[in-house]
């Protein structure tokens, strides 16, 4: 099963090397031991190269290993997938999904201190986790924006609103 | 239906005098409820493959070789006196007793020979036949939907007033392809006029147990931010996620069945799903698990179309007694879910004198046994088209797997009761009728473009 999905990761970043021009390396820690993860990751330039929809289980295999820092078991991928299956609103699906995850003890999310500590860090750091690439300069300004007019907004809410977006679903 | 449509025509010239400045363009009054007989109609597509000769005609174990034990297995449903002896198919449970004291053949009508007329007697094609109102001449496959507008979709697309998917439910048991029947490929309908599709089993036990029992439930003002950020990220994003298809309900409409969904698992958690199984028996099939949650969706939203199928009875394919004992206690599931809709719970609802219901198995089985033997040593039986020139004592002009009935419960002085039509050669009604009076019940079969629905109306069975 390990084996499987190792493949499917590196099917992964084959494609997503084949489809970019330029690439952009960071060296920095928050992308460690996620499934794409290795200091030097490579980075999309813009959105505009997601092209491909991911695959249900692309995408639920991707946000449990950006949620959890790790690789999702074969037998919750399967669970998983049944679910999405059993329910109609696609949307709902994904969002009933990733209310079990948040609720997880296993999740790694920063407190909503820690966010607030650094902004701009977090900002940054959320768009790589969850897009693989940098945010734009606006978009950094818009994000902190929300966060800062908003207490309520926590790193929990704001991870939920990056897994359903749209970008989230392609590659 | 004769006087029915008199009656009809004769109220809406006279209300037509009166209300004439408020007819729409369309054509159609405001108040397009005034055509329905109900407002809540349930579809109960008793599937798996069932025989007349184990359903209507009664003979229980008599078509085996050796066997002359006859009997009743569907006494909700049926009327008839049960199997009184060899009853070891039904296993340790035995016989249940009926939850209706009458039973539905006689609170309704009973088409009890009906024909499935064209095209491979499948549980793919037999269900899209009976959504669609269409026949399928060959397979249809099973990673997609069906070519013809469902049920759901004319039901959405053409209900005045248009309702929201929170009033269409299609509820099954078993997956494979039935996620796909809640909207077809045309184009002129799709996604967005389905119904709210649901596996109860895979959501409120198993997998849901395991992946959603302890999910996160959220306050409208925390649902309103992640909304917000999701739409702030969209906006910088130009592509939508086209390719994974799902109907959509409304932000409010969503929240509210994933409170439900949440709500229910936790039920089940603690043991409080009300569960169509007599007290005492512990004997829950899949059938009465899908049976069971449609009752707490029912309940809950009280749509006014709601599908249901059963599946477990596909078991005759290898075990003939368990087809059997499934039957009795899909039998049983009927009878308590109408219980449910004429009782307490139905009238807080609203559902209670304001529901049809309809029950008709996707196709038949095959009139010859296959060579599979279970443990009591009876014979299974697969359900194809068989040459009927070949067949044994077989005297009718259509295979046995296109046999199968259709039986319409209603309220009082709206589904003629104790009424019973048809007969073996002369069938009355196909599986494509289920469509139009689906919609001929709930006011919108006159709203829908010539040509899409070929079947008729079964106006036999309203007053």
């Amino acid at each position: 099963m390990k084996k499987q999905f190792l493949f499917l990761a590196t099917a992964m970043i084959l494609i997503l090397s084949a489809c970019k021009k330029e690439t952009t390396y960071v060296n920095q820690t928050v992308v460690d031991n996620y499934i794409y993860a290795v200091d030097g990751e490579e980075l999309y330039q813009s959105n505009i190269e997601k092209d491909k929809e991911k695959s249900p289980e692309q995408y639920l295999s991707i946000l449990y290993t950006n949620l959890f820092k790790t690789t999702i078991d074969q037998t919750d991928l399967l669970q998983l997938a049944e679910v999405r299956r059993a329910i109609g609103d696609k949307q709902m699906a994904d969002e009933l999904i990733l209310n079990g995850f948040v609720n997880s003890i296993d999740i790694e999310l920063p407190t909503d201190s820690e966010m607030r500590a650094d902004l701009d860090q977090f900002v940054e750091n959320t768009y790589i986790r969850f897009f693989l690439r940098m945010p734009t300069p606006y978009e950094i300004y818009e994000l902190k924006d929300a966060i800062e007019s908003d207490a309520g907004l926590s790193p929990e809410l704001i991870y939920q609103g990056f897994a359903l977006s749209n970008e989230y679903k392609f590659y | 239906m004769k006087r029915r449509s008199f009656l009809k025509n004769t109220s809406l010239s006279a209300a037509s005098v009166i209300t004439a400045p408020y007819i729409l363009p369309s054509g159609r009054l405001f108040a397009a409820t005034g055509d329905r007989i109900v407002n809540h109609v349930v579809l109960v597509l008793f599937a798996g493959g069932i025989r007349q000769q184990e359903s209507v005609e009664q003979q229980y174990i008599a078509s085996q070789n050796g066997a002359s034990t006859t009997g009743n297995l569907m006494r909700n449903m049926l009327s008839g006196a049960a199997p009184t002896s060899n009853l070891q198919p039904l296993g340790n449970e035995g016989l249940w007793d009926p939850i209706q004291n009458n039973s539905l053949a006689s609170q309704g009508t009973l088409f009890q020979e009906v024909i499935y007329q064209e095209g491979p007697p499948g549980h793919y094609n037999g269900h899209a036949v009976a959504l669609t109102g269409n026949y399928y001449p060959n397979n249809i496959n099973l990673n997609e939907s069906p070519s013809n507008p469902t049920i759901f979709e004319l039901y959405r697309k053409h209900n005045d007033p248009v309702q929201s998917a929170l009033n269409a439910w299609w509820i099954s048991e078993g997956l494979g392809p039935y996620p796909s029947l809640n909207y077809s490929q045309d184009p002129l309908y799709g996604s967005q006029y389905g119904a709210n599709y649901l596996r109860p089993a895979s959501i409120f036990a198993g997998s849901g147990q395991a992946q959603l029992g302890n999910a996160q439930t959220y306050q409208p003002d925390d649902v309103s931010r992640i909304s917000k950020i999701k739409a702030m990220l969209d906006n910088n994003f130009d592509q939508s996620g086209n390719g994974l298809p799902g109907i959509e309900n409304t932000p409010e409409n969503r929240e509210l069945i994933k409170g439900f969904l949440t709500n229910t698992i936790q039920d089940v958690q603690n043991g409080m799903l009300d569960l169509a199984v007599p007290n005492g028996s512990n004997f829950v099939t899949g059938d009465l698990i899908n049976i069971s949650s449609a009752w707490t969706v029912m309940k809950e939203f009280a749509p006014e179309l709601t599908v249901i199928n059963t599946a477990n009875l596909d078991v005759c394919h290898g075990d003939f007694s368990q087809y059997l004992n499934f039957l009795h206690r899909a039998d049983y599931g009927v009878g308590w879910l109408w219980d449910k809709i004429q009782g307490p719970e139905g009238a807080a609802a609203g559902l209670k004198d304001d529901t049809i219901m309809i029950c008709v198995p996707e196709h038949g089985r095959n009139w010859v046994t296959n060579n599979n033997t279970d443990n009591n040593g009876m014979r299974a039986l697969d359900h194809t088209a068989e040459n009927i020139a070949q067949l044994p004592d077989y005297n009718l002009p259509y295979t046995n797997s296109r046999r199968i009935f259709t039986l319409i419960v209603g309220p009082e002085g709206k589904v003629v009761p104790n009424q019973v039509l048809g007969s073996p050669g002369n069938p009355v009604g196909e599986s494509i009728d289920i469509a139009p009076t689906v919609a001929n019940i709930l006011g919108f079969d006159e709203n829908i473009p010539a040509g899409l629905l070929p079947g008729r109306v079964l106006d036999e069975a309203f007053v």
